[in-house]
């Protein structure tokens, strides 16, 4: 295996507001816009670290699990890879596209149909039109929905919902995987499926990021565990 | 912002294609709807000014007058009224997934457009119907149209963004969008108006435009050039301040929204 970086993460501090009205916040931006500096370093009212001091580095086609309990500062790490939002101190590099698969269906709209979801969901994953139409028919019958393609997805269960996003997932082309918790659903059957495509894309070179409480699917991947607790890595 | 864009142009073409597809699922008449709106607002002010009130605005027919008005009001009010909850209704896919957030507000203008120019069919049949002289005037109709779509998409921009930090803005906003109606000469012209407060009006870009969409389709005039270059100069730095601020607070809607 190369051992070729993909993502840094330097000395990375993130702080949020517990605030409901952030006009705080607006007003900073405001003023960086004028001035140029950064925001403030210190931590005022209503505010909390949700990342203290995090480094680390994953290297091309490397499986990282992340790990710990909720609010330990997991799905933070993997909106800062995906570029959502930004550390307020810190730096982090990340070559390569990424293709975050948090919550699967996010893109997802109700009352369209899954085949026009599969565009809708394809796009935002970073796909093109056009490798969507090539890649169509694969993620129909990957999902094993041919018969309800035609279906505005509010009449779907929530399997069915499940399987339809996770199978335009697995077929992005992005060169950085992130899935939050997104294995612990699902019957057993399509489950095996998603396991076989997990170490399919690993065949592949493509980095892995892992989510997940469950420690026995993060030991069949993984080849790293990262544990994390109120925002700092405890092991890994 | 097109170098920005180029790359998610293909996501921009699907969020126009989705939210056209969502307002016209489950409809009877589907993409009627685009004419139906002005031309029932249009005999609506017909009904009302040339019949109940029997006022007199011009020379030439309330429908066209009205019509003319109303197209490019409709274009407005339905963009900004869109922008203004879309980042905030699209809170789950702005708080995980990053691609230029612009996207969302425009793919609203976009879809209004498509309207516009259906219903702009509409107002070219309608102006042959009167026999109105068509003169080479009439292509100052896109250069206006452009104008509009910019300032659109500025004040569409402004507003999402501000109503991710405030929820006020959408309160608001039905409320100034009511005002800016009356604002702006859709059941009115700007020529019955007071010299004195001329001025205060044409400050409302909206003036300007509409106005001038009557004058050069309908009237066949020309548009007087000084007035085009300041308010085409005030649009573009509007949208270069905006958008500027927008791509910088930015950053910071997934935090916030």
């Amino acid at each position: 295996m190369s051992s070729e970086p993909v993502i840094e993460f330097n000395n990375i501090w993130k702080k949020y507001s517990k605030q409901q009205v952030l006009n705080n916040s607006l007003r900073d931006e405001l003023v960086s816009v004028i001035t140029g500096k950064k925001s403030r370093d210190e931590l005022s009212d209503g505010e909390f670290w949700a990342l203290k001091n995090i480094s680390f580095v994953v290297e091309k086609g490397e499986c990282i699990g992340l790990c710990g309990p909720n609010g330990s500062g997991k799905s933070t790490i993997l909106k800062l890879i995906s570029n959502v939002t930004f550390p307020t101190k810190g730096s982090i590099n990340v070559f390569g596209r990424v293709a975050p698969l948090i919550e699967l269906g996010a893109g997802m709209h109700p009352d369209l149909t899954g085949f026009e979801n599969i565009y809708m969901n394809g796009t935002i994953l970073g796909l093109s039109i056009r490798e969507l139409k090539n890649k169509c028919s694969d993620i129909v019958e990957f999902s094993g929905l041919s018969d309800f393609i035609n279906v505005p997805v509010k009449k779907y269960s929530s399997g069915m919902y499940l399987r339809l996003a996770f199978s335009i997932a697995v077929h992005s082309t992005a060169d950085i995987l992130l899935f939050d918790e997104v294995l612990t659903v699902g019957d057993q059957e399509f489950r095996d499926r998603c396991e076989q495509k997990i170490e399919e894309l690993m065949a592949l070179e493509k980095t892995i990021i892992i989510v997940s409480h469950e420690t026995k699917m993060l030991d069949m991947f993984a080849d790293k565990i990262v544990k994390l607790e109120h925002g700092a890595i405890t092991a890994g | 912002m097109f170098k920005r864009l180029y790359i998610y142009k293909d996501l921009l073409l699907v969020f126009i294609w989705r939210e056209f597809l969502i307002r016209y699922k489950q409809t009877a008449i589907g993409v009627l709807w685009a004419v139906l709106q002005p031309v029932s607002l249009m005999l609506l002010f017909t009904f009302i000014f040339g019949v109940v009130l029997k006022t007199n605005h011009k020379d030439y027919p309330y429908v066209l007058f009205f019509y003319a008005g109303v197209l490019p009001w409709t274009f407005f009010s339905g963009s900004t009224n869109f922008a203004v909850t879309s980042l905030s209704n699209n809170f789950n896919l702005v708080t995980k997934i990053y691609f230029p957030r612009e996207i969302i507000p425009l793919s609203g203008v976009a879809i209004n457009l498509i309207d516009y120019l259906i219903g702009l069919l509409v107002y070219f049949v309608l102006l042959l119907v009167y026999r109105t002289p068509l003169t080479w005037n009439f292509l100052w109709l896109f250069p206006l149209m452009a104008m509009l779509v910019m300032y659109t998409t500025s004040i569409s921009f402004f507003l999402a963004a501000l109503n991710v930090y405030y929820r006020d803005v959408k309160l608001a906003s039905a409320f100034l969008l009511q005002f800016l109606f009356f604002a702006t000469p859709v059941i009115y012209s700007i020529d019955t108006v007071e010299s004195r407060w001329k001025a205060l009006l044409f400050l409302n870009p909206l003036v300007f435009i509409v106005e001038n969409m009557r004058r050069v389709t309908i009237e066949g005039r020309g548009i007087i050039l000084w007035q085009i270059a300041l308010e085409l100069l005030g649009i573009i730095v509007l949208y270069l301040i905006i958008y500027r601020i927008f791509i910088r607070i930015e950053r910071a809607f997934a935090d916030v929204i």
